[in-house]
This record gives structure tokens, C-alpha cells and sequence, in this order.
């Protein structure tokens, strides 16, 4: 319960910087995606199963607060906060470069697949426009702000953690 | 930059097998409801929670917005100011034309008492929510059921059209615009009467579809609504024509529409409340 209540907590303001900035934070019509960015956080530090279930929470949240369909944002988000979690169990890497590269690559899977899900429930838009106005930008301008948000985040929610990294980062 | 594994739960894979096989029931469950099913009725709520964050959102964000458009006009050329003032005293002189004809047009309507055309009420609302993601064109407003608002009513501009209202909660409605990916509209050329489908897309233009290619159509014609499919009324000026490409041996043309209102500008609009209802589903609007 203990560590469920900064999970919760970040989980609730990625909600409140979805709605109320980031529409704000638009660049080219590509919007960050800040419940990824909690939730790939929460997989590196908690492991796969919180990951996945973190993940489960906010894409739900994500898809409640669109137009679309309720549902794929959340299965996404859960396996791609479980992948993460494997991911970072099975890497050696030190420093930096380890959560970027997880954040880099979570965030190109997780807007590939939502975008392809949408596409198979006739939601989404063509694969390639999809694919370069959207995916790709989406990608590269997530793992620019996980940069900035990572460090901060990951000693929010394990503050008994010596993360030697994060002094260097933040 | 490890954490202590000892401390991490270790990999469950029923765990994820159970929360993908909800979503899946999630999404099945959502796209066979109807508009009062509970997960419809869950996002209303969710949006009726969430629309005071978006109006916060924007109310904070607008000084430091006020100062990248200032940013941005700074780097208005010389000539470029110049241009601009002489499209200026083109469109004075249009606007009085048109403001002639439109006095001459209201004196012919009175005369053969067309006064029984449609009117509709309009109830003026302010966009307090921009798209939370990349996904969709989509607008919060902040007026709702309270107000008279239904699925499906047209939004309009003082420019021309801006989409249809699509879900709505007591004190905020979302307004999917026509340049959303998933929005169509019934429309035509002003000129020929050519008639077509206005159609958003995933970057966010729009385009006149189905317009055979043997018809004539010219960059600058003006698109209006045309009626048909029950939700826009007639006439509503939707945008002008920017490029025709007529390609060989194709059935259609391809024909890209500047849209009349500055859609990523939009603060003030106008809902038309006395439109007919829409009959389709939400998320299916093509073609209305």
C-alpha cells in the first residue's frame, strides 16, 4: 500500500498534464503522451507486473478521456509497461542511455500498436500518413520529454532507492 | 541504474493475460453498446470530471500561447505586410459587394415570403479543451445537455463550419471537427454544384472526395454543406478548394479544401440546436 499511493499519484497527475497541458505542448499536431511516459517509469523501477498493471490503468484512463474506442490504449499500455519491466530485468546497461533506450523503443511500440489497433477497428488512418505524422514524431518527441521526466519521476516513486544515475540527471 | 530486483515483483505473465483479455472484453463491450451503455456513460463522466482541468489548462496556458503568436508575427516581412494589406482592401471591397447583394437578396426573399425557411436557435459556446492526444481532432466547449446540447449537432464559426457536437455531458460537449480523421460531410462546389464528401484525415486536412473526375472544378471554388445526411443544414460554407489533381484514367479527382474557420485558432462558437439529430453512431461519422 505504501508504494501503491506515489503510483496512484502519478498515475492521477499524468492525468491532470494529459488534459490540461499537453494539448497545450502540441507540436505539428503531435501531442505528448504522458501516461506512457508514467507508465514505462513505473515498469523500470516496480518490474514487470506492476508495470503491466499500471499500464492497464492509465490506457484505460487515456481511452476515457478520447472520442474513440475504449479499450486499446489500455491493452497497450499493459503489455508494453510488463515489456518494459522484462526489459530492464534482462539489460546490463548502466546510466542513462538504459531507461532512454527502454523509453525510446516502449514509446515507438506502444503508438505502432495503438495505431494499429485502431486501423483493424476502423478508427485509425492510413499506415504509412499514420506512420510519419504521427507515430514517429510521437516517438521521438515522448522520448525527449522522458529525459526531462524520468529522473524526477523514477525518485518520486522509489524515494528508498540510491540511484546514483539520477544525481547525474536530475 | 538498477534497482534492487529483490525488491521488484517478478515477472506474472497471468497477470498480463488477464488485463489483455479485459481490454479485449472492453473493447468488444464498447463497440457493441449503445450510447446509454455503461462505458459510454463512464466517458461521460470521466469528460464531466476532467472539462474544469481543460479549462484550467487553457486558461493557464493562454498568456504564454499570446506570447509564441506574438513571437511568431515577428517575423513578418516588409513584404509580407504589404501583401497582407492589399488583400485586406480586396476583401473591403468584396465585403461590400457581398453586403450589397446580401441586402438585395434578403429584399427577394421577402418578396416571394421566404420567410418560413429554416431557421435554426444557436447557442454560443468557448472551446475550453484542445485534442488530449495525437489521435483525433476533437474540441471540448463549455456548454452541455444544460444547455440544450445533443450528439450530433453542427458547430459552426463565423467563418463557416467546424464539425458536430459528439459527446456531451451536462456542462461541456466534445466537438469533432471536420478535419478529424473519422469525420465526413455531405458538401458541394458553390459554383458547379458539384457534390462530393468532405473528408478529414490523420494529418489533419481536409479533402472534397468522390467528385468524378469528368466534372469541372477549379482551385479557389468555395464548398458549402450540402444538406443531404440530416445533420448540416444546406449552405454552410465548409472551405475553398486549394488543389485539383485530375490524374490519368482515375475515376476521381483529388481535390485538398482549406478550411474557412482557422480551426486551430478557434475560441468562440456557435451549435446549432435546432438540427436534426444525428442517427449515426458515435466514432462512425463518415458520410454522415
Amino acid at each position: 500500500m505504501r508504494r501503491a499511493l506515489p503510483t496512484i499519484a502519478a498515475i492521477f497527475v499524468a492525468v491532470l498534464l494529459q488534459v490540461g497541458l499537453a494539448p497545450y505542448m502540441a507540436i505539428g499536431g503531435v501531442t505528448p503522451n504522458f501516461l506512457l511516459l508514467v507508465v514505462v517509469t513505473l515498469a523500470l523501477v516496480e518490474g514487470p507486473t506492476p508495470g503491466a498493471a499500471s499500464g492497464f490503468a492509465a490506457g484505460l484512463l487515456f481511452d476515457l478521456l478520447g472520442t474513440g474506442p475504449v479499450g486499446p490504449m489500455a491493452l497497450v499500455l499493459a503489455v508494453t509497461g510488463y515489456v518494459a519491466g522484462l526489459l530492464h530485468e534482462q539489460m546490463f546497461a548502466e546510466g542513462w542511455l538504459l531507461p532512454l533506450t527502454v523509453l525510446a523503443v516502449a514509446s515507438l511500440a506502444a503508438e505502432l500498436a495503438y495505431g494499429l489497433l485502431l486501423m483493424l477497428m476502423g478508427a485509425g488512418g492510413p499506415f504509412w500518413s499514420s506512420l510519419l505524422t504521427i507515430m514517429l514524431p510521437g516517438a521521438v518527441y515522448n522520448t525527449a520529454l522522458g529525459l526531462l521526466v524520468y529522473p524526477w519521476l523514477a525518485r518520486f516513486l522509489r524515494p528508498d532507492q540510491q540511484m546514483k544515475t539520477f544525481r547525474r540527471l536530475a | 541504474m538498477k534497482v534492487a530486483n529483490a525488491e521488484k515483483q517478478g515477472p506474472r505473465p497471468g497477470v498480463l493475460l488477464i488485463l489483455v483479455a479485459v481490454a479485449i472484453a472492453l473493447i468488444t463491450v464498447w463497440s457493441r453498446e449503445g450510447e446509454t451503455g455503461p462505458i459510454h456513460r463512464l466517458r461521460a463522466g470521466v469528460q464531466a470530471v476532467t472539462a474544469p482541468v481543460s479549462a484550467a489548462g487553457e486558461f493557464v496556458t493562454r498568456p504564454v500561447r499570446g506570447f509564441f503568436a506574438w513571437a511568431g508575427d515577428l517575423g513578418v516581412s516588409r513584404s509580407q505586410l504589404e501583401q497582407l494589406r492589399q488583400q485586406n482592401a480586396q476583401l473591403r471591397s468584396r465585403v461590400a459587394e457581398l453586403e450589397e447583394a446580401r441586402l438585395e437578396n434578403e429584399r427577394l426573399r421577402g418578396l416571394i415570403d421566404l420567410a418560413q425557411a429554416r431557421e435554426y436557435e444557436a447557442v454560443g459556446a468557448r472551446v475550453i479543451g484542445k485534442p488530449a492526444n495525437s489521435w483525433e481532432g476533437v474540441v471540448l466547449i463549455n456548454r452541455g445537455s444544460d444547455a440544450g446540447l445533443k450528439p450530433g449537432m453542427p458547430v459552426v464559426s463565423a467563418q463557416g463550419l467546424l464539425g458536430q457536437t459528439i459527446e456531451v455531458s451536462p456542462s461541456s460537449a466534445k466537438v469533432r471537427l471536420i478535419t478529424d480523421q473519422r469525420s465526413g460531410v455531405a458538401a458541394f462546389v458553390q459554383r458547379s454544384r458539384v457534390e462530393g464528401v468532405v473528408r478529414g484525415s490523420i494529418e489533419g486536412n481536409i479533402s472534397l472526395d468522390f467528385v468524378s473526375s469528368e466534372t469541372t472544378v477549379t482551385v479557389g471554388d468555395v464548398v458549402i454543406t450540402s444538406g443531404m445526411g440530416g445533420i448540416y443544414p444546406k449552405g454552410i460554407v465548409i472551405g475553398e478548394i486549394a488543389k485539383v489533381d485530375t490524374g490519368e484514367n482515375a475515376l476521381y479527382q483529388r481535390i485538398e479544401v482549406t478550411p474557412a474557420s482557422n480551426l486551430a485558432g478557434i475560441e468562440e462558437v456557435l451549435v446549432l440546436v435546432g438540427a436534426p439529430e444525428a442517427q449515426a453512431p458515435v466514432g462512425s461519422t463518415r458520410g454522415e
